[in-house]
């Protein structure tokens, strides 16, 4: 089959190489939480290998009832794994997460304080729990713009108010790694935005941000890398743009003529391309370059009139993986290397999409 | 640890329920130095004169039918036989009688219980000096001092609640999963906890019975009706004290244990509440099991010995059954004990619970 006009995946620059090739700021195998209860047991998490490199914002992504809190709770102490091991710097936790929680932060789903207590008692009681010095609350209030409404009570708090107040407790600890739980959840789009910027300010500063969500399109706009889990199980992981390139690769819209449509068909569908009828146009899937295709067609003498690119995006190649994904089924994109596990399953055959991200894990 | 427990301290004197203990605390110490009042009044002159009338309206009939009186009582006593005795040199009107009852501060020795009747002793009935011991000790009374004890059984329960609801309002806000976020370490989280409400409702049960103590006095001093109040005691009333601290020390314990178990404030409330409760009123069902309920011993503890009472039942000399109530002796160290392993053993359960529970 002839794919001259494919492109290929993005060579990610050296740097980010190295980084996701460094140290790892978080890494599960096997984990597996069942949760019991008198209608029978539910698999939470099945079997989940992750790993997070230091630095930057990684997406952790799923749909609802994936596994992704349930992970994070295990991660943070909260909920005991049935099996499995979960490491963060290195540390394996819950085990030794004492040695290592000074260096974490965490909002998990919504923020819980006390009601009834100011924002700064709030803060004040876990600076001191953690012996940070009571300056810090303040800074930390400040940071987040909430020092003008600090000894207001907590439960008078709108819900963006209380996002940051949960991210400035996160920050008394000055922490290495911060894990956001849907942080946007119930957000108006200025609060979605401010928690957005808060958190690509916090990996820039070289921190490792962790975000769990199933709204897509704003962690595309922050994550540098992802992580997709589907009913308890990672079905893909890497950077963003590999995700989208592989997955998606895209589609374009040529318009030609009327009565140059079945001829175009031909031409392209005999170059080994994938087209569709959508109403007076064609739409060739695939990812191919438009450049290519308009030379293709041109020198047969068939002149587009329009030509479209239709660039993938997170949620296709989200959508692609998680409705079709099957137990087992696992995909890498990126410069990383992930080994397969003992006991780990063969990838499942895969769709379209996901079978053009399959391609770049080697 | 020590910077855990500072925390939640200052967490615990933070809280409003603390404070609505408090305030409950004066209302139930204001309410018991109210109800001293009528006991430590003395007769006034009108209700005296109006005894007096009422004595000599009695005596005269007395005068009168008194030696048949006797005679009626006599014979039936000695119809009855095997050396009855139906008071009947007793039966003349005294001017008491007519006369509102009144009490000391310190109880004398008429006001409180007398000696046993019947104790069991070696399955022989007999008095029992135990018994009697502690039916005449201080806090055994229903008068003056020791009508003071139910006032003080109520700051425990306070204790209890503010314990209860320490435990359960963090977990029912989810501010828990937060705080484990910042100290994963369970054990320490749990003890630290459990010490806090421990230590942080001291001042309240010790300076609410202190006002208590101090209020009653000054009623008692006011009409000058303090009866013996000596060193002895003082020391009594001192020693009562730390027995209250410890075992106010001990509820609020009881109520986080209790409050991660049960997790939810009303369910930890209603369980403890409702085991007191139980055990109070179907304790004379329960037999010689009674020792063992909790209401009594908590009882014994404070009053440094608690009596019960189980019917027994023995066959006379002609075959027939007779049944009769036999008093028994709870006693202080027991309720002390008691106290102790419930709470020990509710607190390591509690903390296993608390190590292994997903907090969601």
């Amino acid at each position: 089959m002839n794919q001259w006009w494919i492109d290929g995946p993005a060579t990610p620059p050296p740097e980010e190489v190295a980084a996701l090739d460094g140290e790892l700021a978080i890494e599960t195998h096997g984990l597996r939480k069942t949760y019991r209860s008198v209608r029978g047991r539910a698999v939470c998490v099945e079997g989940l290998d992750l790993e997070v490199p230091v630095g930057g914002v990684h997406g952790f992504l799923g749909p609802n009832g994936s596994g992704k809190t349930t992970t994070i709770r295990m991660l943070l102490g909260l909920v005991r794994p049935d099996r499995g091991t979960a490491r963060i710097f290195g540390h394996e936790v819950p085990k030794r997460l004492p040695d290592v929680v000074g260096r974490v932060g965490a909002i998990v789903e919504s923020p819980k304080f006390f009601p009834a207590f100011s924002a700064r008692s709030n803060l004040r009681l876990l600076a001191d729990a953690i012996g940070a010095p009571r300056g810090r609350v303040d800074a930390v209030l400040e940071e987040v713009g909430l020092a003008g409404r600090a000894r207001d009570r907590y439960k008078g708090y709108s819900l963006g108010m209380k996002q940051r107040l949960a991210i400035a407790a996160t920050l008394l600890k000055d922490p290495d790694l911060l894990i956001f739980d849907e942080p946007t959840n119930g957000l108006d789009p200025a609060g979605i935005r401010e928690i957005r910027r808060t958190m690509r300010g916090l990996a820039d500063r070289g921190r490792t941000v962790l975000v769990s969500s199933h709204i897509l399109g704003e962690v595309e706009q922050i994550a540098d890398t992802v992580s997709i889990v589907a009913r308890g199980r990672l079905v893909a992981s890497g950077r963003v743009a590999d995700l989208i390139g592989a997955g998606g690769r895209g589609s374009v819209r040529v318009r030609v003529a009327p009565d140059d449509l079945i001829i175009a068909t031909s031409l392209l569908e005999t170059g080994g391309l994938t087209v569709r009828r959508e109403h007076d146009a064609l739409v060739v899937d695939g990812g191919p370059d438009p450049a290519a295709l308009n030379r293709a067609l041109g020198e047969r003498g068939v002149w587009a009139r329009e030509l479209v690119p239709q660039q993938a995006d997170l949620e296709s190649v989200f959508l692609g993986l998680t409705q079709h994904e099957a137990p087992g089924g696992r995909t890498h994109a990126g410069g990383r290397r992930r080994g397969r596990r003992r006991g780990a399953q063969p990838a499942e055959p895969t769709p379209p999409e996901t079978g053009a991200t399959q391609e770049v894990a080697r | 640890m020590t910077r855990l427990l500072r925390v939640e301290l200052r967490r615990l004197w933070l809280r409003r329920m603390t404070w609505a203990a408090c305030v409950l605390a004066l209302v139930a110490v204001g309410i018991g130095i109210a109800t001293q009042v009528g006991t430590a009044r003395p007769p006034t002159d009108a209700q005296i004169a109006e005894a007096e009338r009422f004595y000599a309206d009695e005596l005269a009939w007395w005068e009168e039918h008194g030696e048949e009186e006797v005679a009626s009582c006599e014979e039936a006593e000695a119809a009855e036989g095997d050396g009855a005795d139906y008071g009947c040199e007793e039966m003349g009107p005294r001017l008491e009688h007519y006369l509102p009852p009144t009490s000391t501060f310190v109880p004398d020795a008429a006001e409180l219980d007398g000696p046993s009747v019947a104790a069991d002793v070696d399955g022989a009935v007999a008095p029992d000096p135990a018994v009697a011991a502690v039916q005449g000790s201080l806090w055994s009374g229903w008068s003056g001092l020791p009508s003071l004890v139910p006032v003080a059984t109520g700051l425990l329960m306070l204790a209890f609640v503010v314990g209860v609801s320490f435990m359960t309002a963090e977990q029912g806000s989810g501010a828990l999963g937060m705080w484990l976020t910042f100290e994963p370490r369970r054990r320490r989280v749990y003890w630290s906890k459990a010490v806090a409400a421990a230590l942080g409702t001291v001042p309240v049960v010790l300076l609410g019975w202190a006002a208590l103590v101090g209020g009653a006095y000054a009623v008692y001093a006011r009409f000058g009706t303090l009866g013996d109040v000596t060193g002895p005691v003082w020391v009594q009333v001192a020693a009562f004290s730390g027995r209250l601290v410890l075992a106010g020390a001990a509820f609020a314990a009881i109520g986080v244990a209790l409050g991660v178990l049960l997790r939810h404030a009303a369910a930890a409330v209603g369980v403890g509440a409702g085991v007191l409760w139980l055990s109070t009123v179907f304790a004379y069902s329960l037999g010689g099991l009674q020792r063992w309920t909790p209401a009594l011993n908590f009882d014994a503890w404070l009053r440094d010995g608690a009596t019960y009472e189980v019917v027994r039942t023995t066959m006379g000399e002609d075959g027939t059954y007779a049944e009769e109530w036999v008093t028994r002796v709870v006693a202080g160290w027991q309720g002390g004990l008691y106290l102790l392993a419930l709470t020990v053993v509710l607190s390591l359960v509690a903390l296993v619970v608390f190590r292994r529970r997903d907090v969601s």
